[in-house]
This record gives C-alpha cells, structure tokens and sequence, in this order.
C-alpha cells in the first residue's frame, strides 16, 4: 500500500481545521494588515510602543521557565509511575489527576491560602521563629510559577508517560546483560527512546503557557503580565485589527520558539547521551 | 400607589398590540447572581405584562464583539442588552445600538432626565469606592479621603487598585487635591495626566496587586491580603455581614450608571421597550432587586420604596453621590488608548 | 540499583510532587463546607449550605451536565479524528511531514478569541447557535492538536514491520491495523483523550460565544467573577473529585473481581 493512499485518514482532520480554524486563521492574518485598506500600523504600533514587545518577550520567558520545570519534575514522575504494575499505574495516574477537576477559580484561591500575609506557610515561619513580619510571597513572579507548574504538570506527565509505556523494558535488560551500569542503561536506552514524547510534552506545555493570563493575573504582581492580558483588553475596546496583529506576532514567534526548542531539545538529548557514555 | 397602578395599566396597554402567544423576548446580560435576581424579579412581571415568554442569556465581557458580530451578520439574536458604563459610548459610535423611542416608553414623563439616554436608560447604578478594613486601621483612626489613601505614614499597610488607568488618575489627582467639579478639566491637559501619574508613583510600592475583576478585590479584602482597595460598592455588605470590618468610603467614589439598551435590528423592537419599562420604571421590583444587589436605578419613586437603612446604603442616596463625581465615560472612551498604553508602560517600569 | 524497581529516593520525590499537586483538596473540601459567602479558610463553621445550593440550582446541575456531555463527544471526535491525522502523518512522504504536524497543531496557537468569533459567525450563518453539537465540534477542533501531538509521538516509536507483515500474512488493512498498530497505542490514545476532555470540559470562551440558553460549568463558575467567587464553586470542585474518586474505585473493585473471577 502506498503511502499515498494513507493521505485519506487526514481528511475528517482537515474538515475540522477549515471549518473551524481557517476562517479565524484567515481573519486574523487579513484584519492585521487591512483597516479596512492595506496598513502596517498595526505592526508599527507593536513594535514602535515598547510595553507589546517587552511583554511578548517576558511572555516567552515565563513559559520557557514553566516548560523547563514541567519537564524536569515531570519526567521521573512518569517514570515511576511507568515502573510499577500495570493496575497500580491507572491509580497513580488518576492520583495525578484530580487537581484537574478543579476549577483554576478553586486553585488559585488555594496558593492564596498558603502563600498568603496570614497564609499557611507565613504563619508556620512566623510560629517556628524564622520571620518576625510577614515574607511577600503572594503577588510575585514566583508565585505564578508554581501555580503555572502545578497547573500544567499533569499534562507533561502524562505526555511522558504515554510515550515510555511503549519502551521495552527487555532492551534495558539486555543492556545490563551486557554490561552497562544502571545510569547508562537508563541514559543510553531508555532516555532516547522516551526523548520524543518529552520534547513533545515541553512543548505542549510551553504553548499553553503562551496563553495563559487568569492565573498569572489573580497571583502576579504589576510585572507579571502576560500578552493574552493586551490581547483581551485590545478585543474589548473592539480594536479587531490590533488585537489581530498581536495575536499573528503571538502565533508567528510561539512557532518559532517550537522549532527552537525542538532543535534544542535534540541537542541537549546527544550532549547527555555522550556524558552517559 | 396611584402612579403604580397607572404604570401597570399603561404597560398592559402598550403590551396589547404585540400580544401574542410562544413569543419570546431575549435578554443579554450579566451572569450569575445578576442573571439568577433578574430571572426571580423582573422577567415574570415582563412575562405577566406581555404574556410573552422570555430567555436570559449570561453575556460576559465580550459583548461588544459579539453583538457588532450579529449586527454584520445582519443576524440580531437578542432585544435587549445590558450596556456597562464603559461600553455605552463605544457602542454608540459603532453604531450597535438602536435609539429608544420615549414616546413609547415614558409617554408621560416620568423618568428623570439623567436617567434617560438617547440610546438607553439606565438600569443600575454602581460605584468605584474605596473600602477600608477598618481592623487593620491604627488605633482610633479612619480614612475619611483619598489623601488619607495616599498616606502611607498614618495609615500603613497594603493597598490595591484595579488595574487600568480608568478612574485611577481621578482618585490620584483628588489625592493631590484636585476639586471633584475640577477633574475632568485638568485631566484633558496633557499636564493633568503626568499630574496624576506623578501621584500615582508615590504610591506604586504600597500595591502589591493591581485586581482585575471585582471578585478578586472583594476577596483580597476578605483575605486581608491589602487593608485598603477601591472595589465595587456591590458587595461589601456581604462582606461586613460574614464578619469582616469593612466600610465604604463614598467620599470620592466614581459614580457610573449601566444602561438598557436594544441591539441595532433587534427583532422586538416594541416588546423590547415594555421590557425596558419593566426594568426600569418598575420601583416596586426595583426595590426588590437592590435587596440582593445594591445598584439602584432611577425608577420614579424608588427611595420612597426602600428603608431608610437601606437607602443610606445605595450610591445614588443623596447624601453618597453629593460625595462621589460622575465618572466620565466620553472622556475615557476619547482617551483609553493612549493612556492605556501609558499605564501598562508604568506597570512594567 | 535496580533500574526495574524504583528506589526509595524516588518513591519519596514522587510523593512530594504528588502533594505539591493535590494539595489545594486539602483546602478546597474543608473551604466548602463552610457557610461563609466567601471563600475563607481556615472555615469558620460546618455547613453543607454550599452543596444545597448546588443540588437545589437547576442552572448549576444542568450546567454541570451539559459540560460532561459536551466533553464526551467532544472527545470521542477529537480522538478519533487526531489519531487518524497522525496515522496519516506518520505514513506521509518524509518531507511533508512536519508541515502537516504544524498544520494540525495552528488551532492551539490561535487565542481563543479568534475562534470563538470565527465560530459564533459559522453558527450565525448556518443557524446553529446554542448547539451543543456546534461546540463539541469546536472543542474538538480545540483539542485535536494535541490528540496528533501525543499519537504521533507514540507512532514513531512503534515498528511498522509489523503491520506489513501482518499484511503480507493476508489480513485487510483494516484487520491488520487493529491487530498490529493499535495496541500499543492504546496508552497514548487514553492519554490524548483525558486531555481532550479537559480542554472542552474547562473552555470558556468559545462557550460563551455560541451558547445561547444553555450554559456550561466554566461559564457558570465565570460569570461571578464580576462580583465575587461563591463558595459553590468549591462544592462543584469537591463534587467533582468525591465522584470520579468513587467512580474509580469502584471501577478498580470490578476490575479486580473479574481477573479474580477468571482465574482457575
């Protein structure tokens, strides 16, 4: 069977894609450049007034930070989750789970408790001695991060996991047979074959991120602002073609980071293949 | 009571010629407790009126866009809408709105002039008001002004705004002692606005958190999180009733009206106006309405309708507006963009 | 070390993390069952006023109702048609590969914003607002990016040799596909469609663009926000958990009867 004649299984995909996306796809590439004639105001305006560029680039980096950390505690979780038995890992993984079912309103309102001036966390420094007056923790850079992370980690676990399930733990075996230690069977066998769907995960993540702005609001600082924050109050002001120009620069530069981190990611999985060795 | 009677036989008769059985009038607005009281108070009287049935549908803060998108579609799926303070005069010069015939409405002149606009009528008044957790406040002192907001020596501790320049520049030139009949004078001057900007810098590193949603600002006052935040006067009766110190500070407070109003090719533009009516004229359902939700309109008669407890508690009481100023939507409507792109410049500095 | 078993370092940092996941249950469950009318905590007092108001609000059910069945056809579409996509992609010509896992992944770059426009417009046009079909139909468009991100990952690992073996064996593409392809992929499709549930089970905005009369959870829980978070949003959170909790265990429990059962 050729390749070819596969090409069909992509066609319920594609109806979906024109039905749906194209259209505001089109719309938005066509209302950033014609107001209502042809302009480059729009992107002029972007680039000229730093506040859209400076927050873009702090939108990259917050995401960037949570992508990171989402991979780095994510990927052992996943790989224990993938050692145990098959029964015992549909439990941990629902355990992983649960905060989902939570409405990021409740999740929020839950680091306000503990990370709050008569927080939980405030209080127990204050009770063991270690502070007098209250630590700002609440409203920061920080603050968003954990929440972020704990809000997006289920999601590289997962992604982790389902890409390791597939890995034979025989090939594995067979490597210590032959006698790798334990730290290069696991670098040099079992990481690339997991590689993949971690990247793949990283990536999911960073692109979440990119568009994140209630949580980043409720527990961030004045700094803390996130591009779909501009985005939302240019929609308001009915300001279509505007919020349609950052919302084309949104997408051009979140695909230009994927392809980066792609490529990073590749690079950074041979560095430590050659320290395993 | 005459007058109600009245009011009650002239909605039946106006009601008469658009009679008809399964029609059903749909009404954007606000979700949650908003859309809940409205569905318990007005709807049924409309319903009673008109025989008519109605569906509420919880329009958020997209709005704008979506009836400016029914509008091309040439496709109106509401008759009347709920239109913010903020949005009136943008709906206005996108043209979304159709002119209310007050022939129809009010033949006999019964709403006061402030509450009548040429494309809506006023359906809630609501402030922008300082809070105090009076608790946190040092011994035997009260904030009484927005200097007093301002100063962080004698009233230390946290604070929050909302954040966007609106109103904020107005409470920060009070605070430099700016008159209340003044500030829209001295704000259209490009001086005015680095006035307040310049005032707003002082107290910069006492707000740890600029709110975005009236919710959040309630919530950071429960929590203690700031002692002292602007927020919406709506809900701090709840506040003080679950135990927290809190009062109003209607000295300074922005005063704003949201409106009802019928999208352009609305497809009842007759039943749309009973409905308006009822929203309202009605004083008896009002009054009932501002048990829950303390943002009163102009329906003739309203205080009359209403505890005296109660009525010291609305914006409007006259006493409360003497000491707010009348947010001036057209100016903002005029000046957002640049300004706002100013604001979030000073944020991120 | 054995790398089969997970050391006791490793068991300890998984239970770390796991609590640094789940702990707002911990404060969310207590905070519900307060009778404050706002979110506080530690709560003041005991009270199921919370829940009652939820049981006693059809608005509330018949929100949470329709967002459960939106999400499950939405996932049922969204996982069908995204695992296909990556199928084919896996089997396309080398070079037009990564333009077509580009193509399919555009929809989580577009603000939802511009979707939910783009739709309220179609639904305009072809009458179809405050249809539940309509919005299944844009989650899954929303979700299917990641269907095909996570499937093909699982893809590439997987060995085609088999399927073309099973094939020259004699089976029907159809057969040898069933046989040889799908199941290892189950874990990944499984994967892709916990996902996708959630991506149309937490939506907000597209939601609140098409539907017209009926509403979803999101849009229930959003449209306080101007006034205040009401405590029934952490009975509807701590509702939510007690049931898939339940739901689980039971599921595990019949699980467990049945190998038993099977066993000689």
């Amino acid at each position: 069977m050729s390749a070819r004649s596969y090409l069909w299984l992509f066609l319920p995909a594609l109806a979906l894609l024109l039905l749906f996306i194209l259209a505001p796809a089109a719309d938005l590439l066509r209302a950033s450049m014609f107001d209502p004639d042809f302009t480059t105001e729009h992107f002029a305006r972007l680039v000229t007034r730093g506040v859209y560029i400076d927050v873009m680039l702090r939108t990259i980096r917050v995401s960037l930070i949570v992508a990171v950390c989402c991979t780095i505690i994510g990927y052992p979780i996943a790989y224990f989750i993938n050692l145990q038995p098959r029964s015992r890992q549909t439990i941990l993984l629902f355990l992983i789970l649960i905060p989902m079912w939570m409405s990021i309103l409740i999740r929020t309102f839950a680091w306000i408790v503990v990370l709050g001036r008569d927080g939980l966390l405030n209080e127990a420094l204050a009770a063991v001695g270690l502070i007098d007056e209250p630590v700002r923790m609440l409203f920061t850079s920080g603050a968003v991060l954990a929440a972020m992370v704990q809000i997006l980690l289920p999601i590289q676990i997962l992604t982790c996991y389902a890409a390791m399930t597939e890995i034979d733990f025989d090939l594995i075996r067979a490597a210590r047979v032959l006698g790798a230690k334990p730290r290069q069977a696991l670098m040099r066998v079992f990481l690339p074959l997991s590689l993949d769907g971690t990247i793949t995960g990283l990536v999911i993540v960073f692109m979440l991120s990119m568009g994140f702005f209630i949580t980043p609001a409720l527990l961030g600082g004045r700094q803390d602002t996130m591009i779909a924050n501009l985005i939302e109050f240019q929609v308001q002001r009915l300001n279509w073609s505007f919020a349609a120009a950052l919302g084309l620069v949104l997408l051009l530069l979140t695909i230009v980071m994927i392809v980066l981190l792609r490529g990073l990611g590749r690079m950074a999985a041979r560095r430590i293949l050659k320290a395993g060795l | 009571m005459n007058k109600l009677l009245l009011g009650a036989a002239a909605s039946v008769m106006l009601a008469q010629p658009v009679l008809a059985q399964d029609k059903v009038l749909t009404i954007a607005g606000s979700g949650g407790v908003v859309k809940e009281i409205s569905e318990r108070v007005f709807l049924p009287a409309f319903e009673e009126a008109t025989g008519w049935s109605t569906k509420f549908v919880a329009a958020e803060s997209n709005i704008l866009l979506e009836v400016r998108t029914m509008v091309a579609s040439g496709q109106m799926l509401y008759d009347a809408m709920e239109v913010s303070a903020s949005a009136y005069p943008q709906a206005v010069r996108e043209g979304l709105l159709e002119p209310i015939d007050y022939k129809l409405l009010d033949p006999n002149n019964e709403l006061p002039d402030k509450a009548k606009k040429e494309f809506g009528v006023v359906a809630a008044s609501y402030s922008t008001v300082p809070v105090q957790r009076l608790d946190k406040n040092p011994e035997g002192r009260k904030m009484e002004s927005w200097s007093d907001f301002w100063d962080v020596e004698a009233f230390p501790g946290p604070r929050s705004l909302k954040q966007q320049p609106e109103y904020n520049l107005e409470f920060a030139l009070l605070a430099d002692g700016v008159a209340l009949d003044d500030l829209y004078d001295v704000l259209g001057t490009e001086e005015g606005v680095d006035r307040a900007f310049d005032k707003l810098d002082e107290l910069k590193p006492h707000i740890p958190v600029w709110w975005t949603s009236g919710a959040q600002s309630v919530q950071l006052l429960s929590d203690g999180e700031v002692f002292y935040s602007t927020t919406y006067n709506g809900r701090v009766g709840k506040l003080q009733e679950s135990g927290i110190d809190v009062e109003i500070m209607w000295n300074g407070g922005a005063l704003h009206t949201s409106h009802v109003g019928i999208p352009k090719g609305a497809p009842n533009y007759e039943a749309a106006h009973e409905w308006v009516r009822v929203r309202t004229m009605r004083p008896d359902l009002e009054a009932e309405y501002v048990k829950h939700l303390p943002y009163p309109n102009f329906a003739p008669g309203l205080f009359d309708a209403m505890t005296e407890e109660q009525a010291k508690t609305m914006p409007t009481y006259p006493a409360n507006a003497d000491l707010q100023f009348v947010a001036n939507e057209e100016f903002w409507a005029d000046n957002i963009e640049r300004i706002r792109e100013r604001f979030d410049e000073w944020l991120l500095e | 070390m054995n790398l089969m078993k997970a050391s006791l370092g490793l068991r300890i940092y998984f239970w770390v993390v796991v609590a640094y996941m789940i702990f707002p249950v911990l404060i969310v469950i207590p905070v519900s069952f307060s009778s404050s009318e706002f979110l506080r905590f530690p709560p003041q007092d005991i009270s199921a006023r919370w829940y009652m108001a939820y049981f006693n609000d059809p608005v509330w059910i018949s929100a949470t109702v329709t967002s459960f069945r939106v999400a499950v056809l939405s996932t049922l579409i969204s996982t069908t048609v995204g695992t296909m996509a990556a199928l084919a992609i896996s089997r396309a010509p080398h070079r037009s590969q990564t333009p077509l896992t580009y193509a399919a992944t555009v929809p989580i770059l577009i603000p939802h914003i511009f979707i939910a426009l783009g739709v309220l417009i179609l639904a305009l046009r072809l009458g179809l607002t405050d249809s539940e079909i309509t919005l299944a139909l844009a989650h899954a468009a929303v979700a299917m990016p990641f269907v095909v991100l996570i499937t093909s990952a699982a893809i590439r690992q997987i060995d085609p040799t088999i399927e073309r073996a099973a094939r020259v064996l004699g089976a029907d593409p159809f057969r040898a596909f069933r046989v040889a392809t799908l199941p290892p992929l189950i874990p990944a499709i499984v994967a892709a469609a916990i996902f996708a549930f959630f991506v149309s089970f937490d939506e907000l905005i597209i939601a609140q663009f098409l539907m017209k009369g009926s509403e979803t959870l999101p849009m229930r829980i959003w449209a306080d926000l101007r006034l205040d978070i009401s405590p029934v949003v952490a009975a509807v959170s701590g509702l939510l958990i007690v049931v898939t909790t339940l739901a689980m265990m039971i599921a595990e429990i019949l699980r467990r009867r049945t190998v038993r059962t099977l066993a000689p």
